[in-house]
């Protein structure tokens, strides 16, 4: 099975779709050991929580002080499951179908993720992301670029947030 | 809904992203075994509780995922400073006075 | 009916746009703009309902959003109507039904005015003095009285089907009110730069600005200026106006929580629009611009519809192009009313005297109502008043030396009366600022603040609106400044501006019998003067004593015009000044909120997070039946045939004891424990001995709090020497991840080990039964699952149907079993691709109930069910899970406490009906002697009980003291009607020494 692609409601100001499952790691390591994880993957990771760093189509995102989410395409999933040497203590762990993704694109954007998080994400830099939670819900948000989120929550919890999410679009189609 | 400096991501951030998780600076004892039963007991179970100034722990799980340590005042609810787990207790009247 | 009261072309209301709607079945005309209030008032209704206690006929006394007496019930439809809605504040719409309240059979001949003749057995305190005993009477007699007498307006009965909205919303300055004040503050804030919230709780913005189109600002009339200045906060993209918004409460750290109505006042809204949307708004900085409301005088009758504040004849006046009255009388302590007074009589409205407590008022008052041939009656106080269903007289005496010399009556049909003005600072009181009263301005003032506001204007003791707008201006430049902007103070040209002053008083002089005067303070609750006096004679000190004793500012209007006057009249009867008597505190919310705006998208499918499987829409499609488990649904049992749930789970147990069944296990709470020193980690957390696991091998773990007791369980499979896949309860998942990460970050960050949730990543099918190898064999790839290769306890990577998978040789049931772990994408195919191999071998899909029967049937624990919190392994018979040559581990140190070795601690055991047929009730109390009298001594309960289809006999688990000690002992349960008899067994009862398991 693998997740459709659909888009609702149809409205200029906001338009939502679950994204196609891609890769997906959480990679834990001491912060000492970036420079050495970075050399084994081909891909930086990023020194402060937020940052994104990207090489070819893998993207590191740092969640945490010694987390990172790692983002690639199916086909080099293996070559990372494999990348890191046993002797580098670290942890790589398979996510990619804990989660389903979602990209919120729009000039509404802003006001259709108001909705459901509490902090303010207007304050947030494109190629920035974060966990936070959206209506209780723990999710993973990026800023893809001024008006293009993608917001991953894990699958069970996906369809409370897709409700949400279009509720929130229909509003803001409505203009109340 | 409290807003809460969490030391690690340096950010100032709603409530929601976070748990509470009691009092600070109770450490856990190197050899439980060797404790008395009164000082376990005061471990497990003894706390300070107090009406102002208050050492506590709270965890940004919605966030980076840490557990970290502030000074929150029980009365008023307003915290003072956090700081990252394992940093000493800081003194917060020396603190004040060199803010003043 | 005619609008007779209408002024053709006065007003903001749209007079070529008439709007119809109906009060009490009667079609009324208003014009759109217009309020329920405004539009009665137009036609010459003032009778709106009848009060809460004596049933008195009331109307509407203010013109905002403090209304305590003109509470209607409005409805659009089935569900969608509301009780108290405020007369004052409800914008009329083509359509709108409104209803008076608390009437019967009718408005103008109501049964419950019987009330008011009875008025002296109804005093203050009545319900505490009355209902006291015999204490027999409450359940039947006096409860049900109050809750019939109680409430105000009729509850909807049908559910409501409307939407509700929320969202966050942060800026750098919100400005809570849109009158001279907080528009100033808001222009500055706004070209500053800053992000500025402007709201306003009106249908439009402007305040007093509305009610005061004589005054020029800046050489233009004051509608004119209003017009411009909101042109240009629109013209501002950092700039957000909010109308219908309501803050209503102000919370920590400047959060202020905003109630919007979005559709109210819509004759159609569209469709699928939200009702209303509660903002939650954090503010750098805060500027309270919420004005002053008008205080009403107290004097005997001051409740006849008909008498109104003068304020707000003055706002009905020149907002909606309505007269409050053919002939008005005016009776004041402030110099405003006169104001009124002038107004109303150069619009026609004949006013028959003013009436002013003062005895001296500056001459240019008197000379313009001279002028204008009002009488004047300075140095007076008003008696009474007369009219059945509205005010027909009132009552004036002079007032010489404090003697009250004799009455006349004048004739008019309102009385209009201001009594001074009140600071509204109810949203800087939830912040726990302080208030000190100001003798110069006879009013509370802010004083300490707690957050980053500023209080502007009226809020301030600041009379007028050029006073305002300076404030105003001030205010939101410090705002913006405090922000980080630059920001200019605004100056403001005003002419025409009214302002003035007045005393404070209690419940005016009268030469009448005080006693029997019905003078009210707090109209909606029915509270009068009287009942202040009485509180305190009868000992209350304490305001909040008085408050409670005689329910003043207890209404849903939280006494926005009644406490300040109940303070006085109370302090006056202790001797006190009124700053040593203090005031009530208020609280959130401002004004009544919808419990629709509170619950926002919480209602129906969203009211919680419904997690569902990967599997879950194939038993929905099969017909399951689901139930909660944590956020999860889970497939109860899976009904064939029209069975009852006892029918199909005895058929689910039967099939996985004989044949095979397959559940859907992916709510299990998986933890993936990797690093150097996942084995270390895990010999600290559980109790068990982890390090001489074998690679391939798992074992059953057990969670300890540092204080003993069980906290969770489930196996735990080795993967690779630094790889474990810890499996936890469905509804521990969180809780122990928190707790590991708490030991592993806090106590033991040293060791190299992390943490990572894989609950979702898999989704588990667990195939358990006689034939389960028989089904799995032809699906498994690259694994030999013989006995010999792959014993109870294994556990492998593998690839089954097709898919990767983990696969675990495990039994919750004493069957042979198998749980298959697979990417959860895969979980839907897996699980169809057993159950078609299945199909030759009796395969049949099983829900939780089976599955907790099952395990109980083998005296497996669960977690929360027979354990509550308080139960150590020693007592769930599992000292077996303890690693005895462990030094330490999270708990070992609390068993040895003394009370956690003592003896006589309760313990899982086994407990069998003397009649087999009777299924215990879970949560049963146990006695050994069921003779005893009560109450009696309990000695455990029933933790878990079933109808056992292995056994052919009901069977239980029962935590019980010293359980261990008592094997065949009788014991009692007593249930209501009859004592049954059990006997104490071990809690194994199928396949005791396991010989199942090993085939």
């Amino acid at each position: 099975m693998t997740a459709q692609i659909h888009s609702f409601p149809p409205s200029p100001a906001i338009t939502v779709e679950t994204l196609p499952l891609a890769a997906r790691f959480s990679l834990r390591l001491r912060p000492e050991h970036r420079e050495e994880a970075k050399a084994a993957l081909g891909l930086p990771l990023p020194d402060r929580i937020g940052r994104t760093a990207t090489e070819g189509a893998r993207r590191a995102l740092c969640l945490g002080p010694d987390e990172w989410q790692i983002d690639a395409p199916e086909a080099e999933a293996d070559a990372i499951r494999r990348a890191l040497p046993r002797g580098l203590a670290h942890a790589l762990v398979e996510v990619t179908d804990r989660e389903v993704t979602f990209r919120l694109q729009g000039p509404a954007v802003l006001d259709l993720l108001a909705v459901g998080i509490a902090r303010d994400v207007s304050r947030m830099e494109v190629g920035r992301g974060t966990r936070t939670v959206f209506d209780g819900v723990q999710a993973v948000l990026v800023r893809e670029a001024e008006d293009r989120f993608t917001l991953a929550v894990w699958r069970s919890f996906s369809p409370h947030v897709e409700e949400l999410l279009q509720r929130g679009a229909r509003e803001i189609a409505l203009g109340l | 809904m409290l807003l809460i400096h969490c030391p690690y991501c340096d950010e100032t951030l709603p409530e929601p992203e976070f748990t509470y998780a009691g009092e600070a600076h109770v450490a856990r004892p190197a050899d439980p075994m060797a404790l008395s039963d009164e000082e376990w007991r005061d471990f497990l179970f003894v706390r300070s509780n107090p009406r102002g100034t208050h050492y506590e722990r709270w965890r940004h799980i919605n966030g980076c995922g840490r557990f970290f340590n502030a000074i929150r005042d029980t009365v008023t609810d307003k915290f003072a400073m956090t700081y990252r787990a394992g940093e000493p207790r800081p003194n917060l009247d020396a603190l004040k006075e060199a803010a003043e | 009916m005619t609008q007779a009261f209408r002024i053709p072309g006065a007003g903001r209301v749209d007079h070529a746009k008439p709007v119809r709607f109906t009060f009490d079945g009667k079609t009324v005309e208003g014009r759109e703009g217009d309020t329920v209030a405004s539009a009665l008032l137009a036609n010459g209704i003032h009778l709106l309902g009848r009060s809460f206690k004596y049933h008195r006929p009331r109307g509407i006394v203010s013109a905002g959003s403090e209304e305590p007496n003109a509470l209607v019930g409005t409805s659009r439809g089935p569900g969608r109507s509301e009780p108290n809605t405020r007369a004052t504040m409800q914008e009329v719409w083509d359509g709108l039904t409104v209803e008076s309240q608390n009437r019967w059979p009718g408005l103008d001949f109501d049964v419950g005015a019987i009330n008011d003749r009875f008025g002296r057995f109804l005093p203050a305190g009545f319900y505490y003095k009355t209902f006291m005993w015999p204490r027999s009477f409450w359940d039947k007699v006096y409860e049900p009285f109050i809750r019939r007498a109680a409430g105000l307006g009729r509850s909807p009965t049908e559910p409501d089907p409307d939407h509700y909205a929320s969202r966050h919303l942060h800026c750098d300055v919100l400005v809570v009110g849109s009158g001279p004040a907080g528009l100033a503050a808001a222009l500055s804030a706004g070209r500053s730069g800053a992000q500025t919230v402007l709201v306003d709780e009106h249908a439009e913005m402007g305040g007093t600005l509305l009610s005061e189109p004589g005054v020029r600002i800046d050489g233009q009339g004051a509608w004119g200026w209003l017009d411009a200045a909101l042109a240009e906060l629109r013209g501002l993209p950092n700039v957000r106006l909010m109308t219908r918004t309501t803050a209503i409460g102000y919370y920590h750290q400047n959060m202020v929580g905003l109630c919007q109505k979005l559709t109210d006042h819509m004759a159609a809204p569209p469709e699928g629009a939200p009702r209303e949307r509660l903002w939650r708004v954090r503010a750098g900085q805060v500027v309270l611009a919420q004005g002053a409301i008008e205080k009403p005088l107290v004097f005997d009758g001051n409740d006849r519809p008909g008498v109104m504040l003068a304020g707000a004849a003055r706002t009905f006046l020149h907002r909606f192009g309505v007269k409050v009255g053919h002939r008005a009388v005016v009776v004041t302590s402030h110099d405003s009313a006169w104001h009124a007074a002038f107004d109303l009589a150069r619009a026609g409205v004949a006013v028959a005297a003013v009436v002013d407590v003062r005895p001296e008022v500056s001459r240019v008052l008197t000379g313009q109502a001279e002028a204008l041939g009002i009488e004047v009656l300075t140095g007076h106080t008003v008696t009474g008043t007369t009219g059945r269903l509205r005010v027909a007289s009132v009552r004036v005496n002079p007032v010489r030396g404090g003697r009250v010399g004799a009455g006349r009556t004048i004739a008019c049909d309102a009385l209009l009366m201001c009594g001074g003005w009140t600071p509204s600072l109810h949203l800087f009181s939830h912040t726990k600022g302080s208030l000190a009263w100001d003798a110069g301005a006879g009013a509370f003032l802010p004083d300490r603040k707690t957050e980053e506001c500023e209080i502007a204007g009226a809020g301030r003791g600041l009379w007028g609106i050029a006073a305002a707008l300076d404030d105003g201006a001030k205010a939101g430049a410090a705002a913006a400044k405090a922000m980080g902007r630059v920001a200019g103070v605004g100056t403001f040209a005003v002419e025409a501006d009214r302002t003035g002053d007045g005393v404070v008083v209690k419940e005016l002089p009268t030469d009448r019998n005080a006693g029997l005067a019905k003078a009210f303070i707090d109209f909606q609750n029915d509270v009068t003067a009287k009942d202040i006096r009485l509180a305190v004679r009868e000992g209350m000190r304490s305001i909040e004593h008085v408050k409670r004793y005689t329910t003043n500012g207890m209404a849903t209007d939280q006494g926005k015009l009644s406490n300040i006057n109940g303070l006085m009249i109370a302090a006056d009867a202790l001797g006190k000044e009124a700053p040593q008597v203090g005031l009530t505190t208020f609280r959130p919310p401002y004004t009544p909120t919808t419990f629709g705006a509170l619950a926002g998208y919480h209602k129906g499918s969203h009211f919680e997070v419904t997690r569902r499987t990967p599997i879950d829409a194939w038993a929905e499609a099969q017909g399951a039946v689901f139930e909660p488990v944590a956020l999860w649904r889970r497939a109860w049992y899976f009904p064939q045939f029209g069975e009852d749930m006892h029918a199909a789970v005895a058929r689910e147990c039967r099939a996985v004891r004989t044949q095979v069944g397959m559940f859907d296990a992916s709510t299990l709470g998986k933890i993936e424990v990797v690093g150097p020193d996942a084995a270390a980690f895990l010999e600290r957390m559980y109790t068990n001995p982890w390090a001489r696991l074998q690679p391939g091998r798992c074992r059953y773990g057990l969670l300890l709090g540092e204080d003993g007791f069980i906290r969770d369980d489930g196996v735990i499979g080795r993967l690779a020497d630094d790889k474990f896949h810890v499996t936890t309860t469905t509804g521990g998942a969180a809780r122990v991840l928190n707790m590991m990460e708490d030991y592993l970050q806090t106590e033991w960050p040293d060791l190299d080990v992390w943490l990572t949730s894989t609950t979702e990543q898999w989704a588990v099918v667990a195939l358990q039964g006689p034939n389960a190898r028989t089904v799995l064999e032809p699906l498994v790839e690259g694994l030999d699952l013989s006995d010999a290769a792959f014993p109870h306890m294994a556990v492998a990577e593998c690839t089954v149907a097709g898919f990767p998978a983990r696969l675990f040789r495990v039994s919750f049931t004493g069957e042979l079993g198998f749980e298959v772990n697979v990417p959860a994408r895969h979980g839907l195919a897996l699980w169809e691709a057993i159950w078609a191999a299945g199909q030759p071998h009796g395969i049949t899909a099983y829900g939780t109930e089976t599955m907790h029967i099952l395990r109980a049937e083998k005296g497996f624990i669960l977690v929360g069910q027979d354990t509550d919190g308080t139960v150590t392994p020693g007592d769930a018979g599992l000292d077996w899970a303890i690693g005895k040559q462990k030094k330490d581990f999270v708990g070992k140190r609390s068993l040895q406490r003394p009370d956690i070795v003592a003896k006589g601690r309760k313990q899982l055991v086994g407990l069998l009906t003397e009649d087999p047929k009777v299924v215990l009730e879970e949560g049963a109390q146990i006695v050994a002697d069921p003779n005893q009298p009560l109450p009696m001594t309990m000695i455990g309960h029933v933790t878990s009980s079933y109808w056992s289809e292995a056994m052919g006999r009901s069977i239980a688990m029962a935590l019980i003291e010293g359980g261990r000690d008592r094997m065949g002992e009788v014991l009692h349960i007593p249930m209501p009607g009859r004592t049954l008899r059990a006997t104490v067994a071990a809690a194994n009862f199928v396949d005791p020494d396991g010989l199942r398991l090993k085939v």
